[in-house]
């Protein structure tokens, strides 16, 4: 599941260049196992949301790129990462990742276009932040109104465990939280560089769910699909 | 050495349009398009004041410090600005920087203090740190709220309707110059956000070479409000093979575009963004940005079809034609500006570079006078 070093090491120089940069390893992957083009059918569609500065471009990018960004700028718009996987051993997945700009005004006039055909959606707060926390309620309700359908999967991602001396949202808030809004909550962050594993599981685990079509309410483990070193739990404990 | 000439002579005609009395403000507007356009930031300190008709003995009082407590916007901005690294000279010393920052988010409130019905939004930070690294902080924070009154006054309304709408001019303005390429990218259903932060930042948050940013700042100074997306529009265009060669998809299109080449040729888009904009004024394109708005409540209907479509396989073509097929008899607009669409072509291509850009800036300065709804008369004296 790891990306080659040389595709992260060139991200890394273009991210220095642009905010804008998106990212691709589906080049890599398809080049070994020489498959055909990847359908849309394989195409998984996540948007990122939550308020400015809470980590959604430090995440897909640790994600996409495999490490932290040496610096990263306010997103305008919608910047998009991708990244190729596989799931069971077999089967590519192209997982997009639509990083979106966390300033109010943004999301209420322009961000709708990039709601449609979504396949899951990824609520992230800032752990050291309480009133992150907070807008989440309109987030979700946000959410509700762009999207048709109602049973896409839907996870609450805390970051920035790392500072643990700067939490103000305690962890049983946040998984009653996310309980009352049937989402699975991960506590991580995008940063902890001895965490290589965590932002993988989790968007892995997201991918897994949306592969199998399960509803993703978690109380069992990931299937043996997903090659991880550990496996994620249902309420996480920070892995820092 | 010819090219030194050539600089030579422009710097003088500079000096001359400045010491003329009264101020030559339309010669200063045709060297701030024409090209390399100001030359130099000692340049720039005279001639943009006169640009935007800003008298430089009369800064406004700086008081940005007492505002942080009060401003409802200070959170935001200070997130911006301390994030906003990269747009300080790569060499700068981290205390130099952070002074410069300090007085980037005092400018900013500021202006916004004094202009309560101004709103902030990301980017305009972005704006801001390029008068600042100009002129410094005190001419800054006037060129910025005139700017911000005239210019840039749409981008700061309470919602972003109005941007969206200008985004809306950038559909048909390519579709003038190149139908094929319009089709392709409406059929990818691409949107217009790849664009988003190039216009509302006129391009400083996506060029990492300063001298870039700020011969552009010139062009866009001397010109119409709409200028930028004309701009955005000939980068497209500029990149028509890459983007046709792309897979007709919303995110394959979205992510080749947002990433902006590093080495365009300024020069030659600028004179090109001109030229269009002489060709296709915003008000004959007005009905068609409308149009585009009608255009996007539909795509959501037929998107189900294209979907069905390229489960199957991966039919650009045929997509693209299917796609021709559905629109085209539900946008009777279209037939009517699809007639002289050739001619028009035709017309563009010849014209091309040619087009003295001295009849450019004057029809650019021209109909400004004509536009729109939050444009003032005084920024054109």
């Amino acid at each position: 599941l790891r990306l080659s070093l040389g595709l992260a090491g060139r991200m890394g120089s273009e991210m220095e260049s642009s905010l804008e940069t998106s990212f691709s390893s589906s080049g890599a992957v398809s080049g070994t196992l020489g498959l055909l083009p990847p359908a849309r059918s394989r195409i998984f569609k996540i948007i990122v949301i939550g308020d400015s500065n809470v980590g959604k471009t430090c995440l897909t990018y640790r994600f996409c790129a495999g490490r932290f960004p040496d610096r990263t700028e306010a997103t305008i718009g919608v910047d998009f990462r991708e990244r190729a996987v596989e799931i069971d051993e077999e089967r590519i997945k192209e997982i997009q990742l639509w990083d979106t700009a966390g300033q109010e005004r943004f999301r209420k006039s322009m961000v709708q276009h990039y709601y449609r055909n979504v396949h899951a959606v990824v609520f992230v707060y800032d752990m050291t932040n309480v009133a992150s926390f907070h807008s989440l309620p309109s987030w979700i309700e946000e959410c509700k109104q762009h999207l048709l359908a109602n049973d896409i999967p839907r996870i609450l991602v805390g970051n920035k465990c790392d500072l643990r001396n700067a939490i103000q949202v305690p962890t049983d808030l946040a998984q009653k939280f996310a309980d009352a809004h049937s989402m699975p909550l991960f506590e991580t962050s995008a940063k902890n560089p001895n965490d290589n594993d965590h932002v993988e599981a989790i968007f892995m685990t997201l991918a897994h769910k949306l592969k199998s079509h399960k509803p993703l309410m978690l109380s069992q483990p990931p299937d043996s699909g997903i090659i991880l070193k550990t496996e994620p739990k249902p309420a996480v404990t920070c892995w820092c | 050495a010819d090219f030194n000439a050539k600089r030579k002579k422009k710097v003088a005609e500079i000096h001359q349009a400045l010491n003329s009395d009264p101020t030559d403000v339309a010669a200063l507007r045709r060297m701030a398009i024409s090209e390399g356009g100001l030359l130099t930031d000692e340049i720039r300190r005279k001639v943009w004041p006169k640009l935007l008709n800003i008298n430089t003995n009369d800064p406004p009082p700086l008081s940005g410090k007492d505002l942080r407590q009060m401003s409802k916007d200070y959170q935001q901005v200070l997130l911006d600005v301390r994030r906003s690294l990269r747009r300080f000279p790569p060499g700068m010393p981290d205390e130099q920087r952070e002074g410069l920052q300090e007085e980037l988010i005092d400018i900013i409130l500021l202006i916004l203090e004094r202009n309560p019905q101004l709103h902030y939004y990301q980017g305009y930070h972005d704006i801001v740190v390029t008068f600042l690294l100009v002129v410094g902080e005190r001419l800054a924070a006037s060129l910025v709220e005139k700017l911000s009154t005239h210019h840039l006054r749409d981008f700061m309304d309470p919602t972003m309707d109005n941007t969206k709408h200008i985004l809306n001019y950038l559909m048909p303005i390519i579709d003038q110059v190149n139908p094929e390429l319009h089709d392709f990218m409406q059929s990818a259903e691409v949107g217009t956000i790849f664009a988003l932060s190039w216009l509302i930042t006129w391009f400083g948050h996506v060029l990492s070479d300063f001298r870039h940013v700020v011969r552009l700042y010139d062009f866009f100074l001397a010109c119409h409000p709409l200028m930028p997306i004309y701009f955005a529009a000939v980068i497209v265009l500029h990149r028509e093979q890459e983007v046709l060669d792309c897979d007709c998809d919303m995110a394959s299109v979205h992510h080749l575009l947002s990433q902006i080449p590093q080495d365009l040729p300024y020069e030659t888009l600028i004179s090109r963004a001109g030229d269009l904009f002489v060709q296709f004024p915003p008000s004959e394109l007005a009905r068609e940005a409308a149009a585009q708005q009608q255009a996007e409540r539909t795509a959501a209907s037929t998107f189900k079809d294209f979907e069905l479509a390229s489960a199957q396989q991966r039919p650009d073509m045929v997509l693209r034609q299917r796609f021709r097929g559905l629109l085209r008899p539900e946008d009777p607009t279209k037939d009517v500006l699809t007639k002289p669409r050739t001619n028009r072509f035709v017309k563009l291509a010849v014209m091309g570079l040619t087009v003295a850009l001295g009849a450019a800036a004057l029809a650019v300065v021209k109909s400004a006078l004509e536009w729109a709804p939050k444009f003032q008369l005084q920024l054109f004296p």
